[in-house]
This record gives C-alpha cells, sequence and structure tokens, in this order.
C-alpha cells in the first residue's frame, strides 16, 4: 500500500470513527459555545467591549478546543487497544499526515463556529484576513495537537499534561490568529509569521512522530 | 532499598572551572557594584541588569543546548545527549525563573509596578511554561528510553517559542527596553556598565557550564544506578461487614 493510500485510510477510518461515536462533535462544539457565551457576558455587554474582545475569543477558544480535540487523537485506538496495531502497519509518515489531515478539519470546523457565533453574537464580522489565520493557524495547531496528543495519549499517567503543553506551544497562533482577526491591524507580518509558524510546526512534528511511535 | 549515590567526583577540569567562575564572579562583583556608575535615570535600581541579563542569556544557552541535545539523542539513542538536554533544561528553567523575578524587581521601582501585561513578560512566563513542561514529559514514560524519546520531541518543539520571545520586543510595541548591547547604536551604554555586563555574562555562562557538567555527572550515576523498585501497588479497597454482637 503506497503512502498516500495509507494517509487515506487513516483519515478515513478517523472519519468514520467521529461518525459513529461524535466524540468531537459532541464534546467541542458545546464547549465552544459556552465558552463564547461566557466570554460575552465576562468582557461585555457594552458593545465596543465587545467588538475589541472578539477577535481574541475566537482564537481563545479554538486554542482551548485543541486540548480536547488532543485527547482524541491516539485516545479511541488505545482505548480499543488497536494502537499497536496501527502503528506496526502504518508507515509512520502516513500515519501523522492522516491523523494531522482529521485534526485539521476538526479544528478548521471548530474555527468556524467560534467565528459564527462571535460575529452574530458580539456584532463583530471578521475581516478577509481572518481566512487565512484560520487555515494557517488550525494547520499549526493541528501538527502541534498531532504530535503532543500521541505523546500524551500513548504514556500511562499525566494525560492532563496535555493542556500544559499545548496552550503555551499555541501562543504564535493565539497571537498571530487575534491580530488576522481584528479589523484595521495590517495584516501582511501577521500572516507571514503565521505561515512560518505552520510550517515550522508542521516541519517539526512530522520529523519528531516517527520517535513518539516507538517502544 | 538502593545504596545511596554517591556525590559526582570532582575531576581537574572542575576545579579549573570552579576556579575560573570564582575569578569572574569576583571581577564581576567588583565591576558591578564599585566601578559602573548608577543609572542616570534609573539609579542604584539599574544594578540588577547585571544580574538579570545574564540569566536571561544562560537561560536561552540552555534551551539552545536542549535543542541540540536533543536532535542529537533522536538521532544518536545515545542516553549521554539525553543526560545534557535534561541538565540544561533544568538549569534553563530556574534561570527563566529568576530572570522573570530580579525582572519584576527591578520593573517595581523604574515601572512602579511588579508586573505589567507587556509581550516580552508575557511570553518569557510562556517560554517557562513550556520548558516546566519539557521537565514534566520526562515522567511520562514507562522505562528511560521513552521519556527521553518523548522529552527529545517536547524539547525540539518547545524551542519553536524561543524566537518568538526573542523577536517579540522588536515585533509588538513594547514597554520593555529594546537590545541595548547589540543596538545599532554604539554609544548607548556606558563603557564601564558593558564591561560589568560583559564580566556578569562570563561569570554566569562559567557557572552554568559547571552546573550543568555536575548534573550529568550525577544523572550517569542515576543511570547506572539499578531501577528503585516500584513502590507497593495500592490495594484494592475491600469493605467487610462489622460483625454483630
Amino acid at each position: 500500500m503506497s503512502p498516500s493510500v495509507q494517509v487515506l485510510a487513516v483519515l478515513r477510518r478517523e472519519l468514520d470513527v467521529e461518525r459513529a461515536g461524535r466524540e468531537v462533535m459532541v464534546t467541542t462544539a458545546p464547549y465552544v459555545a459556552a465558552f463564547v457565551v461566557l466570554a460575552g457576558l465576562a468582557f461585555g455587554p457594552a458593545p465596543s467591549e465587545l467588538a475589541r474582545t472578539a477577535a481574541g475569543t475566537v482564537w481563545l477558544a479554538v486554542l482551548v478546543a485543541a486540548v480536547t480535540v488532543g485527547h482524541s487523537v491516539a485516545g479511541v485506538e488505545i482505548a480499543e487497544q488497536s494502537w499497536d496495531l496501527l502503528r506496526g502497519l502504518v508507515d509512520p509518515g502516513a500515519l501523522f499526515l492522516g491523523k494531522l489531515l482529521a485534526v485539521w478539519a476538526a479544528l478548521g470546523l471548530t474555527w468556524l463556529f467560534a467565528s459564527a457565533l462571535v460575529a452574530v453574537l458580539f456584532d463583530a464580522p471578521p475581516p478577509g484576513s481572518a481566512v487565512w489565520a484560520g487555515v494557517c493557524g488550525t494547520l499549526g495547531l493541528a501538527a502541534l495537537t498531532t504530535a503532543l496528543g500521541v505523546l500524551v495519549a500513548s504514556g500511562a499517567r499525566r494525560r492532563g499534561l496535555l493542556a500544559a503543553l499545548v496552550l503555551p506551544a499555541g501562543l504564535p497562533a493565539l497571537l498571530a490568529g487575534t491580530q488576522l482577526t481584528t479589523p484595521g491591524v495590517p495584516a501582511l507580518p501577521w500572516a507571514v509569521m503565521m505561515a512560518t509558524y505552520a510550517a515550522v510546526l508542521l516541519t517539526v512534528s512530522w520529523a519528531v512522530f516517527p520517535a513518539l511511535l516507538e517502544e | 532499598m538502593t545504596a545511596p549515590l554517591h556525590p559526582p567526583r570532582s575531576t581537574p577540569a572542575d576545579r579549573t572551572l570552579t576556579a575560573a567562575t570564582a575569578a569572574a564572579s569576583l571581577v564581576a562583583l567588583v565591576l558591578a557594584l564599585v566601578v559602573a556608575p548608577p543609572d542616570a535615570v534609573q539609579g542604584q535600581a539599574q544594578r540588577l541588569m547585571y544580574v538579570h541579563v545574564p540569566a536571561a542569556w544562560l537561560a536561552y544557552a540552555c534551551f539552545a543546548t536542549v535543542l541540540v541535545a536533543s536532535v542529537a539523542y533522536l538521532l544518536t539513542r545515545d542516553l549521554r545527549w539525553d543526560r545534557r538536554a535534561q541538565a540544561a533544561g533544568e538549569l534553563g528553567v530556574g534561570m527563566t525563573a529568576l530572570a522573570i523575578a530580579l525582572g519584576s524587581i527591578w520593573g517595581r521601582p523604574v515601572w512602579g509596578t511588579w508586573w505589567v501585561w507587556d509581550p516580552r513578560l508575557i511570553t518569557t512566563v510562556v517560554l517557562l511554561l513550556v520548558y516546566a513542561g519539557y521537565l514534566s514529559v520526562r515522567g511520562l514514560g514507562d522505562d528511560r528510553g521513552t521519556g527521553a524519546r518523548r522529552a527529545a520531541a517536547v524539547g525540539i518543539i518547545g524551542f519553536v517559542n524561543v524566537p518568538i520571545v526573542h523577536f517579540s520586543v522588536v515585533w509588538w510595541r513594547t514597554l520593555h527596553q529594546p537590545a541595548t548591547v547589540l543596538s545599532p547604536d554604539q554609544a548607548v551604554l556606558d563603557g564601564r556598565m558593558a564591561a560589568a555586563l560583559l564580566a556578569a555574562v562570563v561569570a554566569f555562562t562559567l557557572a552554568g557550564w559547571l552546573v550543568v557538567r555536575r548534573r550529568i555527572r550525577q544523572l550517569a550515576l542515576l543511570d547506572a544506578e539499578p531501577a528503585v523498585a516500584d513502590p507497593e501497588p495500592a490495594r484494592p479497597l475491600v469493605v467487610t461487614a462489622k460483625p454483630q454482637p
């Protein structure tokens, strides 16, 4: 089986698992909705305050939701005791890419959902540059979440460490994403920073991923 | 029960390094406290720079060492590299915490507050959290090699944040003082202050090198010791009915 076929097989399996259990959707969507509503109550209700905090709320919601998504990266396979079989059968690069695409899709939808909620509830429509932030930022976070999700899930202890690892390392996505989602901020430097962050994390996570699969 | 670990034996290189560290520290102390004048604006509080900046420098050097040693470990699987990474990571976390604490003490008289939501400060705290996570990951593995591999992965990924911390002063509008020594304007720092700062950086670097060397040897001893037996597992809870009289 070629690597690209393996990638698609892993991705298809991830989507099948999600379709069957709706684990990510059931946990992430209500979480993001609660986060946005509570943030609106905490930062508002003055429209000017809501408009000022809208961009940050979107990216904080995505970043915190990445921790929830990260627990499902290898959690199902480990619970079903099929993780050893999967990593034995599939090429590490293909396994990484398949998992990455699934996490990227989950985080992309999370970002879309959070953006839509904030745009409506905070009355703060995002600028066009927010789309670039959504694409690149969720890609970088997906790479980070995939690598660290496998790292923490395959350990016997300290599962709660995932938040302590993902949140600080996701800081560049939070900052650049917030700036790119704020109307009137020059987009180019932040767009470059976000693309660099995504490219670096993608490369580094792909490089270290095989080491995380070893016994 | 295992035998207590013997302290790492001092080598001639250690003794030379200790002497060099002591000499550099003495020179740095004299230059920083006696020779260098107080700052025209900040007064005596500015002397904290001679500890704050070297601590930050040493932290960066330690995290760079973690990166290099982590990459080398993943390539060679030689535990000596992992021990270097761990020793440097521990010192880096300590130095970052020291730099933050000293910066806060310095900021109180100069900025009028212990803490400001300045990007440089925030990202430095985040850096501290990343490497605290790096050290926590070491306890994840069921065996020495697994823990080392996972730590190496986090050590490499975590370093992504280091350039962002460094360049945050340039990228964001910030209250934090921009780089003085490396500034294109050559006349901004008094020569005596620059000499004191340089001596302090040398002293911190030598002391850090000494600490890391000794810690590496201690970790090697720990690796050589037979594994401490796992503590007795928790017994299942058994509930028995109290006999009725």
